[in-house]
């Protein structure tokens, strides 16, 4: 398998990235639903601090990732999509790159309005995007609700398309994002 | 002559007796150290620490003190400080919503932290106070180092120092984790003081 991508496979970069990230998502998620819910404690704390680490960490893999998309070539889609399909699996696509840099800048700003430091992993604390306000707070905590509803509908036609793929269709959609042989 | 005499002796006694009230003034006035109103707009009383793993800086908006400072009188020297705790800023309306709390400053019991020093010497790099430092009714030794820069009417006080803030009972409980909160906190003293 290739670094880089070809007209018809994603390379080794756009899959590694892919996997990443989409551990990455998964976890965060996981962890922002189990720590809200937390009753105050050490505990819920670290949960906090960790999530807020692999926020950012996922943003600079999502920007790692767009700058990759941009000096590849972007595989062809399989040409047993219709043109209505193509269509809507580029809209698909086109909002998760929005959500998934949506998701960690909301969270950002939600830290940097409550004027809370931000250490990611314990290595570097990075500066606060905005000044304190409590407003701002308020209106970036709706939206990175928001948004987590948005990309978890988003990420379940996306699972759910790929496997849709895989197994209805027998296309190589799926396959083409794992390091496999294609057949 | 005796008359003459005696006026004259009353005189001399006179005179030494006011040359001695004189040359003993100088002497009064370096063994009251001076005393110094601490310019509150130009200084700071406040604190950094960390929250997550991550650096804050806090401050005291209201403390006052008994601040009397001679560098050539340090035996007459003294701080007596008073912090309203109920003051504290950090500039985060949701962590300064809980710092007044029972678990942290607990400030309806203890509305007031003191550092009274007991002795005031010189080092090599500067000064360090040696005082009491009383939080929460915790009362703990804590020596300040500090440099001290008279200028004119004016001074400038610089010290910085580490303490513990489980020692004193800041944020107890669940609140007592260092990952939520370190337990080291620096304690920074930028003063502008005038006689």
């Amino acid at each position: 398998m290739k670094i880089r991508n070809t007209r018809d496979g994603w390379g080794a970069g756009a899959q590694l990235l892919h996997w990443l990230i989409a551990a990455g998502i998964a976890t965060a998620m996981l962890l922002g639903w189990i720590m809200v819910n937390l009753p105050n404690s050490a505990t819920k704390f670290e949960l906090y601090a960790l999530h807020k680490s692999l926020g950012i960490t996922i943003l600079a893999l999502v920007l790692l990732r767009m700058a990759w998309r941009w000096i590849n070539v972007v595989p062809d889609m399989p040409g047993t999509l219709s043109p209505r399909e193509q269509k809507l699996a580029g809209a698909g696509h086109m909002a998760l790159y929005a959500l998934m840099l949506l998701m960690p800048l909301s969270g950002y700003v939600l830290n940097s309005a409550a004027n809370f430091p931000l250490n990611v992993f314990g290595l570097v604390q990075i500066p606060n995007l905005t000044p304190e306000s409590e407003t701002l707070a308020d209106v970036a905590s709706v939206m990175h609700l928001a948004f987590f509803w948005v990309l978890a509908a988003v990420l379940v036609a996306h699972i759910g398309a790929a496997l849709r793929h895989h197994f209805v269709l027998h296309d190589d959609v799926l396959r083409r994002m794992l390091p496999v042989r294609r057949r | 002559m005796f008359r003459l005499r005696s006026r004259a002796a009353g005189r001399l006694l006179l005179g030494l007796g006011l040359a001695v009230i004189v040359s003993a003034l100088p002497t009064v006035a370096s063994s009251a150290a001076t005393e110094w109103a601490i310019v509150h707009d130009e200084s700071r009383l406040g604190f950094e620490a960390t929250q997550q793993g991550g650096r804050f800086e806090g401050r005291f908006e209201d403390f006052s003190a008994d601040m009397r400072f001679s560098a050539d009188d340090l035996a007459a020297s003294r701080f007596d400080v008073t912090i309203a705790t109920g003051s504290v800023n950090t500039g985060s309306s949701q962590r300064d919503a809980n710092l007044p709390d029972a678990e942290w400053f607990n400030t309806d019991a203890f509305p007031e932290a003191y550092y009274v020093t007991r002795e005031i010497r010189a080092t090599p790099n500067g000064y360090e106070a040696v005082g009491d430092l009383t939080i929460r009714d915790n009362t703990h030794e804590v020596v300040l180092p500090f440099t001290w820069r008279t200028e004119g009417e004016r001074a400038e006080m610089d010290g910085a120092v580490t303490i513990d803030r489980v020692r004193f009972g800041v944020g107890q409980g669940e609140w007592r984790d260092p990952s939520v909160a370190g337990h080291a906190v620096e304690v920074v003293v930028d003063l502008t003081l005038e006689r």
